[in-house]
């Protein structure tokens, strides 16, 4: 039990070539950099996928994650940069590719070795030092930043989450359990 | 997002209703630093009516369990559900979070 989160780890990868980024038959929306509208920008999106997959508004939730990240951190805010969302929904899958203008997730290995030693912290059920790993935090990060979203969204998007070489865009995955459909037969 | 506060006996109840997003979760984090200056010792945040939570809102409690945990005081997240409890599990949080199923259950744990 003990290195249960351990002998699950997972890490944010850098893979251009990753099949992830293959945009073909995904729908295309794009968005000015407007804090403001985050939940919005995410709810248009959203609407196009099947009700199962909404998990109540998990999806909703995780996908806010990714744009909010885009519009803040990769755009600064900045009106004029837009955000470009390619996205793909059906029962068994949800798949997105979000890209912005900004300079790109230049601490990538700096989050990845924080959240090396969160999990190895969660592992040993210390508690006490897991206080200083909770919450990645940078020079630019302010009072509104979780700095959680990255941990959830590697759990979350359970077929992969993998950026480009510029670090700029970020495409993902997350496979649902097909459900088994018919009548039982006694 | 509207906060309300309610007491019993020592503890503060503080009910949450509505959504803890990146638009409003910095407003219970205020109400929580506010009645820590007025000398406030338990507090017990119920997220009964609370549906959707994202990292803004997981970081306002993360921020209030750190202070709360340095300041010797305590703290107790209780009624949470749906997406609120996977989102916090995604986060790998359940056992950092100080948490009950109800507010008995708080208010016992309280007293302990």
């Amino acid at each position: 039990m003990e290195n249960t989160y351990l002998s699950e780890l997972k890490e944010i990868k850098v893979d251009e070539g990753s099949p992830l980024f293959d945009k073909t038959n995904m729908f295309y929306k794009e968005f000015p950099s407007d804090f403001r509208q985050i939940r919005y920008f995410t709810l248009l999106i959203v609407q196009t996928a099947p009700l199962e997959i909404k998990e109540i508004n998990l999806l909703e939730q995780q996908i806010s994650e990714i744009i909010k990240n885009a519009v803040k951190h990769g755009n600064k805010c900045d009106p004029e940069r837009k955000v470009r969302v390619w996205y793909s929904f059906s029962p068994q899958h949800a798949h997105l590719v979000v890209q912005d203008e900004g300079d790109g997730f230049k601490d990538l290995e700096k989050w990845n070795d924080f959240n090396r030693k969160r999990l190895e912290l969660l592992s040993r059920h210390d508690f006490e030092n897991l206080q200083d790993y909770v919450s990645y935090r940078t020079l630019l990060s302010d009072d509104n930043d979780g700095g959680n979203a990255l941990f959830a969204a590697l759990e979350y998007w359970n077929g992969g989450f993998v950026f480009n070489t510029k670090r700029n865009a970020v495409a993902m995955l997350k496979k649902y359990p097909q459900k088994r459909q018919g009548i039982s037969v006694e | 997002m509207e906060l309300k506060i309610r007491k019993n006996g020592e503890n503060y109840i503080i009910d949450v209703n509505g959504e803890m997003d990146l638009y409003n979760s910095y407003k219970l984090k205020e109400l929580v630093m506010k009645m820590l200056e007025k000398k406030v010792e338990r507090f017990i945040i119920n997220l009964e009516n609370v549906d959707y939570i994202d990292s803004s809102g997981i970081g306002a409690l993360i921020y209030i369990c750190s202070t709360i945990k340095k300041m010797s005081m305590k703290l107790i997240i209780t009624n949470i559900h749906g997406s609120v409890k996977k989102v916090i599990e995604l986060t790998k949080l359940m056992g950092y979070f100080p948490i009950t199923n109800s507010i008995e259950e708080a208010i016992q744990q309280m007293d302990e």
